[in-house]
């Protein structure tokens, strides 16, 4: 959810993703950033993103990612559904 | 949809897995050029930014792995596992083989095993629905599986209502005479509606109806599809056409299709399988109120529904009203099941063969996790560096077990080329009368058991060894540095267990084995009660059309065995009803002259008829009195010569000779027939607990159509099968000399059970015994080279090398003396399961026992003998130096 969040402002490398997550996150979520590779393969094999590679500002080869109208689609049903969770959780903790 | 699109993608990166490799290199190698930058840029340190960016990128190698699995289908880290356990086997190629070829050898001798199994035991009979078909038997206290009387099975047959149907049978050989020599076919006389109750239809033509089962309509004949192309080249018109069987011309109404196999029988009994010629109709001669002979067999087809108790009960209360009808009787209906009756007495040896390959195979499974466990350990050193780089224990344990899957598998491929072998060398050693012998194949179901069993000892060896190699502490193995891990404690126990019970395994089969043998020799050395060398016999059987008068067959086989005897190489020749351990069964009663039977009980002995020189022919013993003579011919007093068991059993405290019996109930003077000698017993068969009470009448004075030849030659008797031929050719040209066999052919078939269960149950304990040595070897030497440091520094405090060698000894001594232990318990507790396949023997021999645990105590020493004094060669300095 969070790398298809990511993408939702135009394409971005790997790198970028993974600095992209740990800027907005204020540094929160640092996970390893190279299990970020793994989890981009399985939303290509969804079809949720697509990548080409382009050339980067510094013209080095680099792979973007791409959102695609399902990765969309699916970003906005696990939004919604992540919402509903947080509201969830959060009446929870109000009625406590 | 989606799946069918990660599918293609899948496929598409199968076939470019350079350049998704190639790819994802260059995007990593990108993001930590990238994070190096950022790094350098907040300030780290040059020579900190590369393993900083490493940091934080994690585990490069394992993450390529996983975008691999993503990406990759399942079965691609399998070809992964097994690529890499092929080059392990390959690297290690003595072990492989020791472990392959083990496994081989087990697993093949269960296929092996399970061939037989299937074929004999598992598969159907060839007949459909075979489970609804029974044999008809009766029973009484005294003959516990008697034939039927024709009469009674006629009014069974009308009145029951518990079979489909319900035929008869009898055996009955036939001459079949016109073109060429004459020959003996094999043939049966059946009931209307036989082939019916089989559920078998003729190629051509129709059975016969019970119009044939009167007396004087049965000149027609059935034929086997062999006779029909090797007799009639095939001939299709061949319905209708007349052939000569016992010199009298019987009508051809069908011929029956290839393969047909005949339901076995019990008088003069042919195995169940093909080779019946001929199916001629049983007529029902004799006066219908005489109830007294016994002499066809029964089998039924049950009708849907009705169950065997049920038709017992039917049966039975039929056969009290018959009984009731006709002066009574107290014969009880004994109803097999025909797949019972085929396979019953062959399925207590298979079984026991089965657990004796069963156990060969855990001991190789055994075997093998201890080679995979030391070999574990060898491994050590590479399983924690991968742990240690990050691969989940999970797939270590899968990447073992793809290495022992892959080993069990190279075994049970291998195992099935020896069970190719191994069959056809089992279904030669076969006896004669096994059942189904030539429904044995190596075939599809023998294919799916060994891929079964492949796949299961794989995992029963290989787990305990991958689990634990996966417990490995990376932390540990890899401090300890240039120093041999130990084996774990726990490790040491497994293998110890694995030893024990290898060795407890090899001793209950050695037990089985050595039970056999003893049980063989008793066999081969008991006393016959007749000379089986030099002995040829043949048998002869008079067409009654042509021998019509009872003195035209007296006649003839006075003559026969005259002129045999003179022929040069001839010491002496006899014809008899039968020969010894040939499954004869004819049985009468009669009244003993000043006797009375037990109520409800008559006295009766098994009959048969023999020429003077029956008994020199064939060496058997006179006890008492005199031989028969020539001259006990028709117009001498009547004489019966007995067998001792006869007089044991009918004249106990008194002397036999000169007592007599008759067979009238109201006798006169020449119905007496008086005792002239006792002959020494032969049994039925080699193993039957006692012989039977018999007698014998003289040919002349009660001639026998039927009648075996029996020649003791002064050398070769083969050399005298020409002589036979001639004398027969020259008293009747027409005559076939049928079932040419040496009596040490005889005999020899008569062992050849017992001979095969103990040559298999011998074969497979030697393999048992070895592995379970070899077993015992490779934990003793490993645990020397484990201690050799130990050993070392004894020696250089001064520890004698036989002491080194006691405490080796000791600790094998330790596991061997466990090992047998257990296998005497257990042994003691299978041991009943072998009562019934071994004679004059207890399944608790205190000989057998004693032997096999000195035998298995001694080599496994032996064998731990050589790590033993390896131990002593430790060199302390070598020792000292490797810490």
């Amino acid at each position: 959810m969070l790398i298809l969040n990511t993408l939702v402002r135009g394409p971005l490398h790997g790198y970028g993703i993974a600095l992209s997550i740990k800027r907005l996150s204020l540094d929160v979520l640092t996970v390893e950033e190279g299990s970020l590779y793994p989890a981009l393969q399985r939303l290509l094999l969804q079809g949720w993103v697509k990548a080409e590679w382009k050339k980067t500002e510094t013209n080095r080869r680099a792979r973007y990612y791409t959102l695609t109208a399902a990765g969309r689609k699916q970003l906005g049903l696990e939004l919604t559904q992540f919402e509903q969770m947080i509201s969830a959780i959060g009446r929870v903790l109000q009625g406590a | 949809m989606d799946s069918l699109f990660r599918f293609f993608r899948k496929l598409n990166i199968l076939f470019s897995r350079e350049r998704f490799n190639r790819e994802l290199e260059e995007e990593m190698a990108f993001h930590r050029d990238q994070a190096e930058g950022e790094l350098r840029s907040e300030g780290v340190p040059p020579e900190a930014v590369h393993n900083a960016a490493k940091r934080q990128f994690g585990n490069e190698t394992r993450i390529r792995e996983r975008s691999n699995e993503v990406v990759g289908f399942g079965f691609e880290s399998v070809l992964q596992d097994l690529r890499y356990a092929v080059r392990q086997l390959v690297s290690n190629p003595s072990f492989t083989i020791v472990i392959v070829l083990t496994l081989a050898l087990s697993i093949g001798a269960n296929s092996a095993i399970f061939s037989v199994i299937h074929g004999v035991l598992l598969k159907s009979l060839p007949y459909p629905e075979p489970d609804r078909l029974v044999r008809v038997f009766l029973s009484s206290p005294d003959f516990p599986r008697f034939p039927l009387n024709p009469f009674d099975f006629k009014d069974l047959r009308s009145r029951n209502h518990s079979f489909e149907s319900f035929a008869a049978f009898t055996r009955g050989d036939v001459q079949l005479s016109g073109s060429g020599e004459a020959e003996r076919l094999y043939g049966f006389g059946i009931t209307a509606g036989y082939f019916h109750v089989l559920g078998l239809k003729l190629q051509l033509g129709r059975e016969f109806n019970e119009h044939a089962e009167i007396p004087g309509n049965g000149l027609q004949v059935v034929i086997s599809d062999r006779l029909w192309h090797t007799k009639f080249g095939a001939d299709s018109n061949i319905l209708g056409r007349k052939i000569t069987l016992n010199s009298q011309p019987f009508t051809v109404i069908g011929v029956m299709p290839a393969g047909m196999e005949h339901p076995g029988n019990e008088y003069h009994s042919l195995p169940y399988g093909e080779g019946i010629d001929v199916w001629w109709p049983f007529s029902f001669e004799g006066n219908p109120a005489n109830r007294g002979s016994h002499f066809i067999e029964g089998i039924g087809r049950l009708r849907g529904g009705v169950s065997l108790s049920q038709a017992i009960s039917e049966m039975n209360s039929l056969m009290a009203q018959i009984q009731k009808e006709h002066g009574g009787g107290t014969w009880q209906v004994l109803l097999v099941p025909l797949n019972e009756e085929i396979v019953g007495t062959s399925r207590r040896m298979l079984m026991v063969l089965l657990g004796a390959v069963i156990m060969v195979l855990l001991i190789a499974c055994a075997n093998a996790a201890n080679l995979l466990l030391a070999r574990a350990a060898t491994r050590q050193r590479e399983i924690a560096v991968r742990l240690a780089l990050g691969a989940p224990r999970s797939r270590l344990v899968r990447q073992l077990l793809t290495e022992s899957l892959l080993i069990s598998f190279l075994g049970g491929v291998l195992g099935l080329a020896f069970a190719l072998g191994g069959v056809k060398f089992l279904v030669s050693m076969l006896p004669a009368d096994f059942p189904r012998a030539h429904d044995i194949h190596v075939s599809v179901p023998v294919f799916v058991f060994t891929f079964l069993v492949s796949i299961v000892t794989g995992i029963a060896f290989g787990l305990a060894p991958a689990l634990q190699a996966s417990r490995t502490d990376p932390r540990q193995s890899l401090h300890e540095g240039g120093r041999s891990a130990t084996a774990s404690g726990r490790q040491r126990r497994l293998r110890n267990a694995l030893v024990i019970s290898e060795v407890g395994l090899a001793f209950i089969l050695l037990i089985g084995a050595g039970l056999m043998f003893r049980s063989l020799v008793n066999l081969i050395r008991l006393d016959p009660g007749f000379q089986q060398e030099h002995v040829l016999t043949v048998s002869l059987s008079l067409p009654r059309a042509k021998y019509k008068e009872r003195a035209a067959v007296a006649h003839f086989y006075d003559q026969l065995v005259t002129s045999v005897a003179v022929a040069p190489g001839v010491e002496s020749v006899g014809a008899g009803s039968d020969l010894p351990w040939t499954g004869y069964d004819e049985n009468t009663g009669f009244t003993i002259q000043g006797k009375q039977p037990p109520p409800h009980q008559e006295f009766h002995a098994r009959y048969h008829m023999a020429t003077p020189d029956y008994f020199r022919a064939l060496g058997t013993p006179l006890v008492r009195g005199r031989f028969l003579t020539p001259s006990d011919n028709e117009s001498a007093p009547k004489v019966v010569l007995i067998n001792q068991a006869m007089a044991n059993k009918y004249w106990p405290n008194e002397d036999a000779v000169g007592k007599r019996i008759t067979f009238d109930d109201n006798p006169k003077e020449k119905d007496w027939l008086t005792v002239v000698g006792i002959v020494g017993d032969v049994k039925d068969r080699p193993n039957s607990p006692g012989a039977e009470p018999a007698f014998w009448w003289p040919e002349l004075q009660a001639p026998q159509p039927d009648m075996s030849l029996v020649v003791r030659a002064k050398s070769d008797p083969l050399s005298l099968v020409n002589t036979v031929r001639n004398a027969v050719g020259q008293l009747d040209p027409t005559l076939a000399v049928a079932d040419i066999r040496l009596m040490d052919e005889i005999a020899d078939t008569s062992v050849a059970t017992p001979r095969l269960a103990f040559l298999l149950v011998g074969l497979f304990a030697g393999l048992a015994i070895s592995l379970a040595v070899i077993g015992t070897y490779g934990v003793i030497s490993y645990s020397v080279s484990q201690r050799s440091a130990e050993f070392g520094l004894r020696i250089a405090l001064g520890a004698q090398r036989q002491d080194v060698v006691r405490l080796v000894l000791s600790q094998a001594a330790m596991l061997v003396l466990a090992g047998t232990a257990l296998g005497i318990v257990m042994a003691l507790t299978l041991g009943g399961l072998l009562r019934n396949l071994i004679y004059q023997v207890s399944p608790f021999d205190p000989l057998t026992f004693a032997t096999v645990g000195v035998v298995v105590v001694f080599v496994a020493l032996l064998a731990c003998y050589i790590p033993a004094l390896r131990a002593t060669r430790s060199d302390p300095m070598t020792a000292l130096r490797a810490e």
